[in-house]
């Protein structure tokens, strides 16, 4: 497997608390890569230094194999890494097919030239069917017409996971999307996320507090603290990592 | 070196002047998230009352205490309460909009309670204003100046002191966090919340006050001015710190006297002085964060229908059916309504007929408003209308068609502007200076005049593309004083207090000197524009507006290139503000560069908000209402000429409460009516389908409908309608 995401020395301070130092990270194609620690380490810092949502101090960032950190989020966007928000992030007043049009059209037109002004906005077949089986693989079918406002914040967080996936990323980055959750949303995620995998090979970075989850769906976990990777491997070696007990799970766990 | 302090110690007490107004903007930005730009208008409440019981015979000291500590906090509280309290977590729009109000209408509203404004020069409230009561470095030092500057002095150190120290500081600063945690937590937000006003406005009442002998002639006019040299001290000081609101003020004073002592005289003197503002914002703005709400609660209870909908924003008739679950009626909605009832139809769900005229038409009520009274309007000027009221219909139009520019950048795009009137302003300038000095033709000037515009468009937005809500509005605001100062006084552009001429068009044989025909000309600019606007709103490119309307950073992560798009709808959206202008240009025959000031800017962007942003019908009838109502009340005796501005002001109450607009919300209720009597006619077991717009009343029977709809729909949905 080839390095699809590659990120070295990345740091990031916000005047004197040093939220990234010199940090290393990579993601292979198709890989699933889970990072947890605790609150405050620098997991969602890391994120947006990865898209570009803020600058790092130091640092270069590669997505396959071509230097990305000088260009601005959209770029990012439609190179193929798609993403979710710790704290959702929706079109106000939008509807949830809309959303999800929006993202499919996007790939297309999110440029906007001057002949955009007048295209009609009517999907296309392509559109619209890409748009109807993203409904039923995330089972929104019922909200497909409602403005998003009123979702509950579990539907809030599958209508994000589908408008990332309608640009059919790469590369998927989702930043704590089980929190919220209820136990059978949660299990649809994890199951959505298998077949997004599966079938379409993407890989995941999963920003996540439950273990159970991470579990079920990454192939290695990273542990941050303090702006630094502690450990990396797999969830049962890192899991057994005294550091990563004493950092996140409390010494006496 | 000594002229260096010549210059440099007046400005003290002016650069105090300017930080009384924006510490004042502080501290209600700081305990209520609203940025109080009515502050300007309560200092002038409470300076008019000062005057006026003056010349009325009470002594000073007492007249003072009433205005200042009677007066200014029951205006406050009453302001709280029925206005601020509710917009607390609101939108920068929605919490903008009501401040614009009041700084247009409070004004008026104390005009007409007071008769007018007395005519004696404003008394000082201590020390005598004129006598010199002691030089700094041999720079004398007037009662006026000395008072202002130990007043503020005095009350920045108060107001740190509360902060810091007391209970109520913290509390304050705690229920603007989060008013229903703080509540919580044991605190009444309300009361809370109620002090900061009451200490604000005493604020207010107190710079109103002491400002006062600054100036001949009580005017609110110059506490506006007054208020754009404290918000860029505000600016400064990032809407948080007191101390520095304090010294920004003074150095803004020093700024502007060292400028005025250094600058060659002519227009860049007279010019660069007032529009210091501008640039202090533009370099400060981006630095000065934005407050985010951050409501831990926020989603445990339904947030308030102010919010809902603003939510909704363009064609916003989705309020209609709240819950219902259909969307009926957004702008881009219905295509995927669209599609899941043919699927529907192609299972075999009867559809039962639910696409009714008037469930159709009760989704759309501006639209009905707009196409009834735009009717009615070109059957009657076409046939019996005077001439006065045929040529404000006129005007009318051309305003409809500014406003129609803000329904595409406030609107669709979500991009606050509060510099409309000067895109206008230009494009009428350039059509007239272009038929002035080459002769070209009206028709195609109005064009020119638009491109120009869209250029300033762009000018305005590349330094401001980091900015969003509140400090954009304020950019645009400082822009617009810019032009007003600097732009139009140039012979080639407004011609300085002449004004330039705008010749009637001339399209071959066709004249349109006469009002019926350029009424007729009017109207198909109108129509152009709007049906421009339209597709804009309903295209490819509409869908993307929305988008960063709904979250510019949810929009760049979806691989929007957010920057591109604003430049662009301020572009467009400046192009046809231009033509309107140069429209209203051509109808007036000449245009004045005082037509489209900045204050003009304010007005138009708190009608659109109020008439409504949501719907290009919704600009139309703000452009006809609008110009109607000017024409009304210029018959009315003087005392009253300022009833415009109050109708609008108190038309904010409305607004917090319906943002998607007045003839929305009326017009929605009206048709809601008659489409539940509809409704009822056709028996309660009218299954809607999923087409429908159920009514409240019917919502809970509409969402199980629409649930078994689903449930039958489910097999067809994923394969499309094709497969039937």
């Amino acid at each position: 497997m080839s390095d699809l995401l590659v990120a070295r020395g990345i740091s990031k301070s916000f005047g004197g608390v040093v939220a990234l130092s010199e940090l290393d990270f990579e993601v292979a194609a198709g890989e699933a890569v889970g990072i947890v620690g605790p609150n405050g380490a620098g997991k969602t810092t890391l994120f947006n230094c990865l898209l570009g949502v803020i600058p790092p101090d130091t640092g270069t960032v590669l997505f396959d194999g071509e230097r990305i950190d000088r260009l601005p989020v959209w770029r990012r966007s439609r190179l193929g890494i798609g993403r979710t928000f710790q704290r959702v992030e929706l079109f106000h007043g939008m509807t949830v097919a809309d959303h999800l049009l929006v993202a499919a059209q996007a790939r297309a037109t999110g440029r906007p030239h001057v002949r955009d002004l007048l295209r009609r906005g009517g999907p296309g077949e392509e559109e619209m069917a890409a748009v109807a089986s993203m409904l039923a693989l995330l089972g929104l079918e019922d909200v497909a017409d409602r403005p998003v406002d009123g979702l509950s914040l579990g539907h809030a967080r599958l209508v994000e996971l589908g408008r990332a996936l309608m640009a059919a990323p790469r590369l998927l980055m989702l930043d704590e999307p089980s929190s919220g959750l209820d136990v059978r949303e949660t299990e649809r995620l994890a199951g959505i996320l298998d077949d997004v995998r599966h079938r379409q090979g993407t890989a995941v970075v999963l920003v996540e507090h439950d273990l159970e989850l991470v579990e079920e769906v990454v192939d290695r976990l990273c542990v941050l603290d303090f702006g630094k990777m502690i450990a990396v491997g797999s969830v049962d070696d890192v899991m057994a990592n005294a550091e990563v007990r004493r950092a996140y799970l409390g010494s006496s766990a | 070196m000594t002229t260096l302090l010549d210059y440099a110690i007046p400005g003290v007490p002016f650069g105090c002047v300017f930080a009384l107004m924006a510490v004042g903007l502080v501290l209600t930005y700081k305990a209520s998230g609203v940025f109080n730009l009515a502050f300007g208008a309560q200092a002038f409440v409470s300076s008019l009352a000062f005057v006026s019981f003056v010349a009325d015979g009470w002594p000073r000291w007492l007249a003072g205490l009433v205005a200042i500590v009677v007066l200014g906090p029951a205006l406050g509280l009453v302001l709280d309460r029925v206005l601020f309290r509710r917009v607390r977590t609101a939108s920068p729009l929605v919490k903008l909009v009501p401040a614009l109000g009041l700084l247009i209408a409070l004004p008026q509203v104390a005009l007409i309670v007071a008769g007018s404004a007395p005519d004696i020069a404003p008394p000082s409230l201590f020390f005598d204003a004129q006598r010199v009561y002691l030089h700094v470095a041999s720079v004398p030092i007037s009662g006026l100046e000395l008072s202002v500057t130990v007043a503020t002095v005095a009350v920045v150190i108060a107001l740190v002191a509360v902060f810091r120290f007391t209970p109520i500081g913290l509390e304050m600063r705690a229920v603007v966090e989060s008013p229903r945690m703080t509540e919580l937590a044991g605190v009444n937000a309300g009361l809370v919340s109620a002090f900061a006003w009451v200490l604000s406005s005493c604020l207010a009442g107190l710079a109103g006050v002491l400002l006062a002998p600054l100036y001949a002639q009580l005017d609110s006019q110059n506490y506006t001015v007054l208020l754009v040299w404290g918000i860029a001290a505000a600016v400064v000081a990032r809407f948080a710190s007191l101390p520095v609101a304090l010294l920004g003020g003074i150095g803004l004073g020093i700024g502007q006297q060292v400028l005025a002592g250094y600058l060659p005289a002519g227009i860049l003197a007279t010019g660069l002085r007032p529009s210091l503002p501008f640039f202090v914002l533009l370099a400060f703005l981006p630095f000065a964060r934005q407050r985010q709400v951050d409501d831990p609660l926020a989603g445990c209870d339904p947030p308030p229908t102010a919010l809902v909908g603003e939510a909704t924003g363009y064609r916003s008739a989705n309020l209609l059916a709240p819950s219902g679950g259909d969307g009926a009626g957004h702008a881009v909605a219905g295509w995927h309504r669209a599609l899941q009832a043919r699927a529907d139809r192609g299972a075999g769900v009867p559809s039962a007929g639910a696409h009714g005229v008037v469930d159709r038409l009760a989704s759309r009520p501006t639209l009905v408003v707009a196409w009834a009274v735009g009717g009615l309007a070109v059957l009657s000027a076409l046939t019996w209308v005077p001439n006065v009221w045929l040529v404000t219909m006129t005007q009318g139009i051309a305003f409809a068609v500014i406003f129609v520019s803000l329904t595409l950048l406030t609107g669709m795009s979500g991009q606050i502007s509060l510099c409309q009137a000067s895109f206008a302003g230009l494009g009428g300038f350039v059509a007239g200076q272009l038929a002035d000095h080459f002769g070209t033709s009206v028709l195609v000037g109005m064009v020119l005049g638009g491109a120009v515009a869209a250029v300033l468009g762009v000018v305005v937005a590349l330094p401001t593309l980091r900015l969003a809500g509140l400090p954009l509005a304020l950019a645009t605001l400082a822009f617009a004083l810019l032009a007003d100062n600097i732009l139009f006084p140039n012979s080639w552009v407004g011609n300085g207090a002449t004004g330039v001429t705008v010749p009637r068009p001339q399209l071959g044989p066709i004249g349109f000197n006469g009002s019926r025909s350029f009424f007729v000309l009017a109207l198909v600019v109108l129509a152009l524009v709007a049906a421009l606007v339209r597709t804009v709103g309903q295209g490819r490119m509409g869908r993307l507006l929305a988008a960063m309307r709904g979250s510019e950073l949810a929009s760049v992560s979806t691989g929007i290139d957010v920057h591109r798009l604003r430049v662009v709808a301020f572009a467009l959206s400046a192009g046809l503000a231009g033509v309107g202008g140069a429209l209203y240009g051509s109808l007036e025959r000449s245009l004045s560069p005082d037509a489209f000031n900045y204050q003009l800017s304010l007005v138009f962007l708190v009608v659109a908000a109020i008439v409504g942003l949501g719907s290009v019908s919704g600009a139309v009838v703000a452009g006809l209402v609008f110009t109607a109502l000017q024409t009304e009340v210029a018959t009315f005796p003087p005392r009253f000429s300022g009833l415009l501005p109050v109708v609008f002001g108190l038309a904010t109450l409305s607004y917090t409460r319906h943002p998607e607009g007045i003839v929305d919300f009326l017009g929605g209720g009206v048709l809601r009516a008659l489409g539940r009597r509809r409704q009822g006619a056709a028996g309660a077991g009218g299954g809607d389908g999923p087409g429908a717009g159920p009514g409240p009343a019917d919502r809970s029977s509409a969402r199980t409908a629409a649930r078994s709809a689903v449930a039958t729909g489910e097999v067809a949905v994923p394969e499309g309608g094709g497969r039937s």
